[in-house]
Formats: structure tokens, sequence, C-alpha cells
């Protein structure tokens, strides 16, 4: 009995004490706002302008390093720009491409795929979402536009498609930008000649064949964890 | 069993014993007596399980009339501040009350303030608060104040050294605050606490000051559910914020990092379109719990002679424009770069054109893409679609010097001359959940807002938020032909805890008793104190 009333007594301090511990916590009060323009939807043309089918969830990352999570966003390929859906006011909206950072999606397996708005001083100059397929002091970068072109009557009753055009660079802040394709000699290009042979020994070492986009960056990531100087 | 729980209780109590701290700010002043037109300096030892991140400090008078105030953050359950004294107070008693939105225990501090232009009474009497002094602080006999001669000469450099043993110096927790200034023998000025009720679902200010209110519906009283408060800082860029109530018609708005004094226009929206509104502020009050008591107390001879030196001495600064402190410069929050309504389609200027001579003139002869008729005397406005390539059926979000107007007819009549620049948006513009079909933000060449009048719906007003840093002014070199009345010699109110701190000031022309005071927190939260007093001749 004594030990029930102890037991008691104890709970009862602990529980006063918890409570009050609690603490009237603020709201999130004067967060950043997303700013942005209604987005009017293009014309049925042949082909996706998008990234992704579907709004999927993602983050967006203001000027200021806040960054505003649980988003239903679409990347537009065609115009460079991101979508986010406002639930509240039922309404898909261009963010203001100047108001980010940069953003990020969750891709169809899971892979968070992050993109970063930087300047592209190239022949159109202009701010551009790259997406990182490596980060680093030497980034790998792809601007993954997709362009209009004509087609076929047949295959569209406008005449035009959505063509993907994806550019890949390698890109420093202290170089600028280097345009790369996607095969094996693209990437050799961007070697000395003795760093060459020590890249194809490491990729052959660990049998790594260039095919896609995926074992371009895999190729990238193992070349530049070994340390093999890159020139560019 | 039976033991191991109550050596579990014992634990407990033990544990719950030694969270028994101190639960109340201490404010100190740089001196008990000032004249108007001086500046007080401040510092404050925050409890440490404190909450909120900002402290208040009001000058109360004895009627329980807020004078100034101020706003600082806590750093490091510190804070430091200054207060201006206005030239218009009358000499008497005052109180400054330190206080935040969760801390139900109000510190008070008395002070004595003589209006320079009038002095002290001729009867000789003032009224002054009749609590005793509460708020405790202890000696520290361990820290040492070595190298202070108990004279010095008036203009001469002087240098004192703080000893602090190893001991004390794993207690100290946070800076020390060190202040030499003019001392006040014979009067003792009362530091009491008061308490107030329990805030109630307050918000807790973290990062900057909070301000509060209620929307109501004009006729009933009732507070608006779904109203829209909108929030104003006319700026170069104007930056703005809403609030959507919800069925307490309640709003806040938190100034994150913003400093010193802004304007602010604050103004309720009714989506609906069916109620007349009216906004109310939530203010603290103090004194509200009540006054303190009072007593009459007889000036002694020797306070009315330093006062009339004091009074002397603020109006020889005040003709050699000797300013008492530097506030550091402030810089504006980050992340803005372009307006909260967008980048606009297009920017007109109206000047290199022919002088217009009222907005319908202007929107037909320069605003491309702006309708504004004003047909029966009903004026409208609407803005072309860019995106649909027709008007927008709803008017457009319209701005003046940043603040949102719904009634066109302040436009109706600003010519050329009255306007810098007009900026448009020709798209459907989106700031979090609101949508705006269309912007039209006018710019004033006065920028001074004074077309925005203040009605139940809307109002503004200066907001202090928090106060910069500032440091002691001392005298340049430019200035050694001038007078040096500082009543202040030294004040380091942030000052990192040394072994050995070596300080060097310089006395000023002021022939009077001096006193070095040191003070700082222990880890247990209590306050101590170390002083020394010299002259200077």
């Amino acid at each position: 009995m004594t030990n029930r009333i102890l037991l008691i007594i104890l709970f009862g301090l602990l529980t006063a004490v918890t409570a009050k511990a609690q603490e009237n916590s603020p709201q999130s009060l004067n967060t950043e706002k997303i700013k942005g323009t209604r987005f009017i939807p293009y014309p049925g043309y042949s082909g996706s302008p998008y990234l992704t089918d579907k709004f999927v969830m993602g983050e967006i990352e203001f000027l200021d390093g806040t960054k505003t999570g649980n988003l239903g966003l679409r990347y537009s390929t065609f115009q460079d720009e991101i979508i986010y859906y406002n639930s509240v006011i039922s309404a898909q909206i261009i963010i203001d491409k100047i108001s980010l950072k940069g953003f990020s999606v969750t891709g169809n397996k899971g892979v968070k795929r992050v993109f970063r708005r930087q300047y592209y001083n190239g022949l159109l100059h202009e701010e551009r979402f790259f997406e990182v397929l490596s980060d680093g002091k030497i980034s790998l970068l792809v601007y993954r536009k997709v362009d209009l072109e004509t087609c076929d009557a047949s295959y569209n009753k406008f005449g035009l498609a959505f063509q993907p055009s994806f550019y890949y660079y390698i890109y420093a802040a202290d170089k600028g930008y280097s345009p790369i394709k996607i095969n094996r000699s693209s990437l050799l290009s961007k070697f000395n000649k003795p760093n060459q042979k020590l890249v194809k020994k490491l990729l052959r070492k660990n049998k790594l064949q260039i095919l896609d986009e995926s074992s371009f960056v895999a190729a990238w990531n193992l070349i530049m964890g070994s340390g093999i100087k890159i020139e560019f | 069993m039976k033991r191991q729980l109550i050596i579990l209780l014992l634990l407990f109590v033990t544990t719950a014993g030694k969270t028994q701290e101190r639960k109340y700010f201490s404010l100190f002043t740089d001196r008990d007596l000032y004249a108007s037109g001086e500046t007080l300096l401040l510092k404050i030892f925050a409890p440490s399980d404190e909450l909120s991140g900002i402290v208040h400090v009001d000058l109360v008078s004895m009627s329980g009339k807020k004078i100034a105030g101020i706003s600082k953050k806590i750093n490091d359950h510190q804070a430091d501040g200054f207060i201006y004294l206005p030239d218009s107070l009358s000499s008497g008693c005052y109180l400054l009350c330190t206080s935040t939105k969760n801390n139900p225990v109000l510190t008070f501090n008395e002070l004595y303030i003589t209006n320079r232009f009038t002095g002290i009474p001729e009867a000789g009497s003032a009224v002054r608060s009749s609590e005793k002094r509460c708020v405790m602080e202890t000696s520290a006999n361990a820290l040492q104040i070595e190298g202070m001669d108990k004279t010095v000469q008036s203009g001469a450099k002087a240098s004192v050294t703080l000893r602090l043993p190893g001991e004390l110096l794993s207690q100290i927790k946070g800076n020390l605050s060190v202040c030499v200034a003019e001392s006040t023998p014979g009067f003792e000025p009362a530091t009491f606490l008061k308490s107030t009720p329990p805030k109630k679902d307050q918000l807790v200010e973290k990062d900057g000051v909070i301000i509060d209110g209620v929307i109501r519906d004009l006729k009933t009283g009732k507070p608006l559910k779904n109203g829209i408060v909108l929030l104003s800082i006319p700026d170069s860029i104007p930056r703005f914020n809403f609030y959507r109530t919800g069925i307490d018609g309640h709003f806040n708005f938190q100034f994150d990092n913003y400093y010193g004094k802004i304007p602010v226009v604050i103004q309720g929206y009714d989506p609906e379109r069916k109620h007349l509104l009216k906004i109310v502020l939530n203010h603290t009050d103090s004194l509200a719990n009540g006054i303190p008591m009072f007593e009459n107390w007889t000036i002694p001879p020797a306070l009315r002679k330093i006062s009339e030196q004091n009074t002397d001495a603020v109006t020889v600064r005040k003709i050699f424009n000797q300013q008492e402190i530097n506030v550091q410069p402030v810089s504006k929050p980050k992340g803005e770069t372009y307006p909260f309504y967008g980048v606009p389609t297009l920017v007109v200027d109206p000047h290199p054109f022919i002088d217009l001579p009222d907005f319908t003139e202007i929107s037909r002869e320069l605003l491309t893409g702006v309708k504004f008729r004003a047909y029966n005397r009903i004026p409208t406005l609407q803005v072309f679609n860019n995106a649909m390539h027709a008007y927008f059926e709803d008017p457009p979000l319209l701005l003046l010097d940043g603040i949102p107007i719904h009634d066109l007819s302040v436009i109706k009549n600003m010519g050329s001359k009255d306007i810098d620049r007009v900026e448009i948006c020709m798209n459907e513009r989106f700031y979090g959940d609101l949508g705006f079909p269309g912007v039209v933000a006018i710019y004033t060449s006065k920028s001074n807002f004074s077309r925005i009048v203040e009605s139940d719906e809307l109002i503004k007003f200066n907001l202090d938020v928090i106060q910069p840093d500032a440091q002691l002014n001392i005298l340049t070199e430019k200035q050694q032909n001038e007078p040096d009345l500082r009543k202040v010699l030294l004040w380091k109110p942030s000052l990192k805890p040394e072994e050995t701190i070596r300080l060097n000031f310089e006395t000023s022309d002021i022939r009077s008793n001096y006193k070095v005071i040191v003070r700082g927190t222990t880890r247990d939260g209590s306050v101590f104190y170390k002083e020394q007093t010299f002259e200077v001749n």
C-alpha cells in the first residue's frame, strides 16, 4: 500500500514538472511567402514539357536560405520554371525564379533530385535551373531543356512536339561552365594524357561502361573520389 | 522496492530544489540621477529559464503613464541598451519597468530625473515609491578592483584592473558589466518586483517584437472570422505580410530581426466585403496591475546640488553637440531583392512627359494596360492580363507607397507632380495564398503616406522594434578644446570575464564622487557586484 502511495506521489510530481515544461510555442510568423504568377497550361503538343508526369513532393529554398517543404512541385523543362500547386486556393503557380536559390523534388525511385539556380554566362546568358548530378568543388550539372520542334502532322495535330535537348556541363565557381557529352570520349577529353590512362584504368578496374546518364554520373563520382585532376 | 522509491523521491526533491533560481529580470542603470535630455544606459540580466528572446524596458511616470520604451534582444541571458530621456519631462521620480510578453514578474527600478530648464522644485519634496528595495544582489568579495586611487585629477588618464580568481571565474555565467559613473550619495532608489496575472496563450518573442490584436465587426463588435489583416512596411522595397484570422479574430505579426523605428500600417480587409471593420491592437500595459504605493520624500540638499550641476553639464554638452552615445548602424533584413508584388512588367516615370492633372489622364496617356475611369464620379481600375490578352474583370491590387488601398478616390486627383513612378504587373500575381489580378503600385513624390488616412480599419504608426546596439562616446581630438562634462566615464556592458581585465578611461572636468561597479551573474542565476568609489578633484 505504502509503495503504491509513494508511486502515485512520484508520478504526480513528475507530471506536474512535465506539464510546467510545456511552452507556449509561437506560430510560424513572418515566414517567407511564395511569390509567383498563375500558370497557364501549355497547348497540347506531343511529348512532355515537364520533368515529371505529375506534381511530386518537393522543397524550395529561398535566397535567404530558408526552406519550405511538402510542396507539390512540377518542373517545366520547356520554360525552365518551377510550378507549385497551392491547395488552399486550388491554383498552379509559377514561383518567381529570382526568389529562389534552388529546389529539390523526389524522383520516381524515391531519389532526391536537386536543382540549383545559377547564372549561365554562355551565348544565351540567363538565370537557369540546373540539376546537380554531382556536387563538389567541380560539379556536374545538367540543364534539362525541352524544345518545341516541328513534327509530322500525323504525330501531332499542331505539327509540334516537345523534344528533350539536355545540356551537360562541368562547373566550377572560378572557371565557369564547360560543356560535356554523356560518353566516354567526352569525359576523357577533360583530362590530360597521363591522367586519361589513369581514368581508363580506373573505369576498367571497376568494370564501368558509360552507356547512359546514370553510368556517366557513377563514373564521374568514381573519378572525383580517386582524386585524378581534371582540366577544363 | 520501498527503499528504492524513497531514494527516487529524495532525488526528485533534490533536483526540484536545485531549479529554484532567479525568476525575474535584474536591471541596472549607469546612474540613479539624470537630467532631461540625457541618455540613460541600462544593463539587464535575464533569468536563466526565460523563454522570451526579447525584453522590453519602459520608462513610466509615477502616474503609470509610459513615456518611452525600448525592446532589446537577449543574448546569453543578457541585454544592454539606452533610453533617451525627453527634455519635456518634469522633475520627479520615475520608474523603469522591465518585462517580457511571457514573464509574469515585472522588475521596477526607480530613478530621479530633473528637468534641465526648471530644476528641482522649490518645495524640495517629491513623490516616490514606498516599495522597499527587494531585488537582491550579492557582493562578490573574491573579485578585486585594483589600481584605482582614492582621488584622481580631473581630465587625467586612469586605469583600473579587475582580478577574478579561478574559482569565481568558473562560477560566472556570461559577460560582465563594468561602469564608471558619477555616484549619488543620499539617494537610494527602490528596486522592486510586481507580479502580473499569468499570461495565457501569449506568443513567445523569440527573434523579434510581436504585435498582436483583434479584428472586429464595427457594428456588432464580434471578432471577424476569415478576415484578412494586411501589414505594410513602406520602404524603397516595401514589405508586406498578411494574416487570415480564425474564429477569435486574432492576428499577430513578428518582426524578425528588424531594428530601430519602422513605419507600420495595419489594415483589416473583409474578403466578402460585408462588414465594416475595427482593428484593436493589444497593448501591454506595465502598470495594468496597479501603480506602486507612494510616499512623500524630502529631497536631500546634496541631491539638489548634484542635480543643478548635472543640468548645467547637460546644457553645455547640448550646446557643443556632444553626443553621449554612438548608435551602431543596423542592417536591413536580407532576402528582399524585389517587391512582394513581383518584378513589374512596366515602370513609368511621368516626369519626362507633359504635366498631367489627374490619374485618369496619366492612365490614358502613359500607363499602357491600365484603365482608370471615373464615370458618374465612381472610379474604376483595371489592368491588362498579358497571359490571357484581356483586361482582368476584378480591380488590381492598388498600392500607394507600398500600402494597399481600396478607395480609388485617393488616387483620383493625383497628377504627374504627385507621382514619382508607377509600377504595373500585368499578370495574376500571388503572394502566399493571396492572389491579385494585376498590380498597380504608385510611389509618390513625397513618400510620406499623408494620403493614407487612419480609420477604424487602418492604423499607421511608428513601431519601435529591436533597439540597435550603442557605444559610449568619448571626446575626439577635435573636441579637445571643448569642456568635457561626461558623467559616465566608462561603460562596458558586455565584457568577457578573464582572470585579469585592465580598463583604461579618462576622467572628465566634473569634480565629484564616482563609482567603479562590476556586475555579473553566476551559474545559479544570482547577480553579484563589486564596487569601489573614488573622487575626481
